[in-house]
């Protein structure tokens, strides 16, 4: 509707917006992330921004059952966030999800730029998804102690 | 440009709701053109900041403050400091200093004036520019939800709800309405935050604190939605004809999520007018002309236009070449200073001189003699001795100076 172009978005949005990650340094950290959807590298740049861009390349998790989704925006839906993204759910072992995502994101003339940070996060979430055969690592962050000792 | 606006104005779809006769044609109304106005962010964030001192209440320390003792100066000779001092005995508070800002009691520096000015006067065109701004900026999703709203279920922007809507009287309809037209995150986001502020503000009756959720916007006035939805946490509801800053842009940030109603939205032409006829509420109103017509950088940089007069893009990169030290590389040497080739080589022949000299003549010194020789010092030697041996056997003094060729 009212299309507002995505550079003159991203003005409005790269200094304040209500995804940006204030936890690390005074503001003079080398790099700004942003916890926005959409965004593939988790970083406040125009490029990845999933706010200003018309096209944006979504990976993440697909749930319980180790599977992975993968949006697409898309261009004539801009203005209704319900029906924006177009999803697809993999749950192929990982050359033929990562033959999915570069047909989906370079190969069709998508965001041939994205190619390589989507081959990137498609992989980390793979990993993130992989179970090992003895049972997930247990985190122990709490100091441990040992007893009979001073 | 405002033929071809009026000939494409795009529409935007009514979401119907339950309750509505079932009319099988979706209803559409045209976009305002309040909702293509330019987006200023920077006069939204002043006009805020303007308006929302309007709200302050004046404040000030007691005029009497650190002034109720009849304090003195000492003066000097008392070896103490010349500030007034409390007069009499039999206390503490006697002979301490008084009135100073850098005394105990005494009253603060530049105390603070109810007559202080606490409110501003902004010019009404900046007003409403601020308003326009707000409310375009709030059809943007991009922008709604850089300001936070949860708005991944809302069918569409800007959110249109049928009139049926303005005359819900109960909240728990109230509430199946927002979760039918996808508002009911936002509403519920809203309704999580509420918790207690952090710091000072706890114990100056700003206890709580929450989330701003969606705007409601009716059009007709004594809607009964007004009842309906105000005790659901986070939301706000405002007539169109009374739209406020402070609502439309929470904190001097753009893209607080409206939800209009159909009335509503259809009146927003008539009260901001459009970009060549003038309001019918706001007289003499116009919307602001834009600073660029075509604000799509990358479609201007893109274009034939200016792509058929820039300079082709520099391939090759120009390296500054690596200074080289004359005192070490020669070559270098030699560019600077010719004659440093006859220097170097006279110098390595001399050098190489020196050192068949010296060779030679260790060599002489190391070789062993030969038995002549030998036998020649052997002789010399011998001779040398007898010599002074005979030499040493003098006896007589006279001999000895007749030797020297002394008289006395």
């Amino acid at each position: 509707m009212a299309t507002v172009p995505g550079q003159l978005i991203w003005e409005m949005v790269k200094k304040n917006n209500c995804f940006l990650v204030k936890e690390f340094g005074r503001g003079n950290a080398g790099v700004q992330f942003s916890k926005e959807p959409n965004n593939l590298f988790n970083l406040n740049s125009y490029k990845y921004s999933g706010l200003a861009n018309r096209k944006t390349v979504m990976i993440q998790p697909g749930g319980k059952d180790l599977s992975v989704v993968l949006g697409t925006t898309k261009t004539k839906k801009q203005n209704k966030p319900a029906a924006m993204l177009h999803k697809s759910v993999m749950r192929k072992e990982f050359p033929r999800m990562a033959k999915a995502v570069t047909n989906q994101v370079s190969d069709n003339y998508y965001r041939p730029d994205l190619k390589k940070a989507a081959l990137a996060r498609l992989s980390a979430v793979h990993r993130s998804l992989k179970v090992t055969k003895s049972g997930p690592k247990k985190k122990n962050r709490q100091a441990v102690r040992i007893h009979g000792r001073k | 440009m405002a033929a071809a606006v009026a000939a494409v104005r795009p529409l935007v779809t009514v979401q119907s709701l339950e309750g509505d006769m079932a009319t099988d044609t979706i209803t559409t109304v045209a976009l305002p053109d309040v909702m293509k106005a330019s987006i200023r962010p920077d006069i939204v964030n002043f006009v805020h900041a303007q308006i929302s001192n309007n709200k302050r209440q004046p404040y000030a320390v007691s005029k009497k403050a650190g002034h109720q003792t009849s304090a003195e100066s000492w003066g000097t000779g008392r070896a103490v400091s010349r500030i007034p001092r409390v007069p009499g005995g039999g206390t503490h508070r006697a002979g301490q200093g008084a009135f100073g800002n850098m005394c105990r009691g005494g009253r603060m520096f530049a105390p603070t004036k109810i007559w202080r000015r606490w409110h501003r006067r902004v010019n009404v065109n900046q007003k409403r520019y601020a308003i326009v701004s707000a409310i375009a900026a709030s059809a943007i999703p991009s922008l709604v939800q850089a300001r936070g709203h949860r708005i991944e279920s809302v069918p569409e922007f800007p959110l249109v709800i049928s009139d049926s809507a303005e005359s819900l009287e109960k909240t728990s309809a109230a509430l199946k309405a927002l979760k039918q037209i996808g508002a009911a995150p936002d509403a519920d986001k809203a309704k999580e935050s509420h918790s207690i502020r952090p710091g000072k503000g706890k114990m100056r009756n700003r206890r709580y604190i929450n989330r701003k959720g969606p705007l409601l916007v009716y059009g007709s006035e004594g809607a009964k939605l007004v009842k309906a939805f105000r005790n659901i946490p986070g939301i706000d509801i405002v007539n169109v004809e009374r739209l406020n800053l402070l609502k439309l842009a929470p904190g001097g940030h753009l893209g607080r999520f409206v939800i209009w109603t159909k009335s509503a939205f259809e009146k927003l032409d008539s009260i901001y007018g459009s970009f060549d006829k003038a309001s019918e509420k706001k007289k003499g109103y116009v919307l602001p002309r834009a600073k660029m017509a075509n604000a799509d950088l990358a479609r201007i940089i893109n274009s034939d236009e200016v792509q058929s007069v820039v300079k082709p893009i520099k391939k090759e990169v120009k390296r500054a070449p690596l200074k080289k030290n004359p005192l070490k590389n020669l070559n270098a040497m030699l560019k600077l200073n010719p004659y440093a080739k006859t220097a170097r080589r006279m110098s390595l022949l001399a050098e190489a001189d020196r050192v068949k000299a010296k060779k030679e003549k260790l060599e002489k010194k190391r070789s062993p003699i030969t038995k002549e020789e030998a036998s020649a010092i052997k002789t010399a030697g011998k001779a040398w001795y007898q010599t002074m041996i005979s030499d040493s056997d003098y006896t007589e003094f006279e001999v000895f100076t007749k030797w020297l060729g002394v008289s006395q």
